[in-house]
């Protein structure tokens, strides 16, 4: 799944939250969902940011 | 008998005294040489007179109608004063065609005829003679409007292909290709000789015909080179010819004379391209100009190097700045995504904590909205119980009695019509404080209202 791709997920998770879509039994595991999104677009953009250094150094 | 005769020696020894007597002195004579050579050091002339053409050019003065002729003599040991002295001055030797002055006197020998014997020579006068046959060229080349057409001519920038008009066997030729094959810069030249005679009276005719063969090729050379080794004292008059300098100026291509000769120029060169004075000069002028336009090249090629050198130090840092650029312009991006993904994550923290809230809220209500209902409901239970107990204590007789109320028993019964009691019928009438007996007295037939 590319970042792109995984940002709207999460931004459709969070829109569909704030709209009060998801029963409070679904909420726990959106939430899993959503936090585990998280941590792979920061891990996404941390990796883009070393390769970048890496990049420039040679 | 008859008439007396005279033995040939007789007669040419008259012949002779006459003309020893008659012709005492030396004389200036002027004429034009119809042969020269040279035997046993004395040199012999035929001189000649022709009538004079109108057209004084080179080819119409040889078509002149002889009018006088004459044999002279040099003897050796004034011929050997007077040729150097010629050449000298005229800068060339002498030969037939050539206008002369000479100081002579007659002689006339029984054996071998009349002769003019050559004292003295005027080389000047021949040069006069020849400067006024070159200017009458010139005027007419001038006039034609083809003296300069060579000089607008522009030698090719790779002027490489060579033809060279030569004799075969000069050594001219020779110094001409070998200075151009060893010409230090490794600069490449094609040459063809076009052979031609270079020297007497077939030199214009010569040459034509070689300029006449290297037009029919034309588009194969660059230029025509015309080169003649020699001394500077060589016949060079076959170059000062009307025709030839026709040709030579109208020519195509460009023409470089090299025709070895140091003080005048001959027409040849004033209509080529350029002269030069020998072969050697000739080859050392292409070589200059094709070397200039190899230097050309190495500076053009120079400049375009330093410039793309230039050029990509230029981009080189600009990409470097780029470069440096990138990283900061990414974590720009990376904190206003993280700061995004914060927001989601806090957005979604906040949605929770709200919707939890509001369950809890409505839970609560629920609780609490169970205990009111509860009260209220008791409440209203108490209160109808009070206005029951208030509507059955208003009902006791007891308090009516109280008030002054009485109840009138028939029987025992609750008396509710005076039908019920006739006349006579004893009444039990019951008061708070007890209870009387009566008798009844009458009955009204219409009943009272109550």
């Amino acid at each position: 799944m590319t970042y792109e791709q995984s940002l709207q997920q999460l931004e459709t998770i969070v829109r569909k939250m704030e709209a009060g879509e998801y029963s409070i039994d679904e909420l726990t595991e959106q939430l899993k969902t959503a936090q585990k999104l998280i941590a792979q677009c920061k891990a996404r953009l941390t990796k883009t940011d070393e390769d970048i250094q890496k990049l420039l150094e040679n | 008998m008859s008439p007396k005769s005279y033995t040939l020696l007789q007669l040419n020894s008259l012949v002779r005294m006459a003309v020893e007597r008659t012709l005492t002195g030396e004389y200036w004579v002027e004429a034009e040489l119809a042969e020269c050579r040279e035997r046993g050091g004395h040199c012999y002339m035929e001189l000649v007179q022709k009538e004079e053409a109108h057209s004084a050019t080179s080819r119409s003065r040889q078509d002149g109608t002889l009018v006088a002729r004459a044999s002279a003599k040099c003897w050796r040991s004034q011929w050997a004063l007077l040729q150097p002295y010629f050449e000298r001055i005229a800068q060339q030797p002498l030969r037939a065609g050539l206008k002369v002055k000479l100081k002579v006197y007659p002689q006339f020998h029984e054996a071998y005829g009349f002769s003019w014997i050559v004292t003295d020579i005027d080389p000047t006068f021949t040069l006069g003679d020849m400067a006024r046959r070159r200017q009458e060229i010139i005027d007419q080349l001038k006039q034609e409007g083809v003296f300069d057409l060579q000089k607008d001519l522009q030698l090719p920038l790779f002027c490489q292909r060579i033809a060279v008009i030569s004799s075969e066997s000069a050594a001219g030729y020779g110094d001409f290709v070998n200075q151009l094959a060893d010409n230090g810069r490794d600069l490449r030249f094609v040459t063809r000789l076009f052979p031609a005679i270079m020297q007497g009276e077939q030199v214009e005719q010569s040459v034509i015909d070689a300029l006449n063969r290297i037009f029919a090729e034309a588009d194969q050379w660059d230029c025509v080179v015309i080169i003649r080794g020699g001394g500077a004292t060589s016949d060079l008059s076959g170059f000062d010819t009307l025709a030839l300098a026709e040709n030579v100026a109208q020519f195509p291509l460009p023409i470089i004379t090299g025709i070895g000769h140091d003080r005048d120029e001959s027409i040849l060169d004033m209509v080529s391209h350029q002269r030069v004075k020998t072969p050697t000069a000739a080859a050392a002028l292409l070589v200059s100009h094709l070397g200039q336009v190899l230097d050309r090249v190495l500076q053009a090629e120079e400049r375009v190097a330093r410039y793309a050198l230039q050029r990509m130090e230029v981009e080189r840092l600009r990409l470097s700045r780029l470069a440096e650029r990138i990283p900061v312009l990414f974590s720009l991006v990376r904190t206003r995504h993280e700061a995004r993904l914060d927001r989601l994550a806090q957005t979604m923290t906040a949605v929770l904590r709200q919707r939890i809230d509001r369950e809890n809220t409505r839970l609560q209500t629920f609780g609490t909205q169970l205990f009111t209902m509860a009260d209220r409901r008791l409440l209203q239970e108490r209160h109808r119980l009070e206005l029951l107990q208030q509507r059955a204590t208003a009902l006791d007789p007891a308090l009516l009695l109280q008030r002054g109320y009485s109840i009138t028993l028939v029987n025992g019964r609750a008396l509710r019509r005076p039908a019920d009691a006739p006349p006579g019928t004893v009444v039990e009438t019951r008061l708070a404080e007890g209870t009387l007996h009566s008798q009844v007295i009458n009955t009204p037939l219409t009943p009272s209202k109550q």
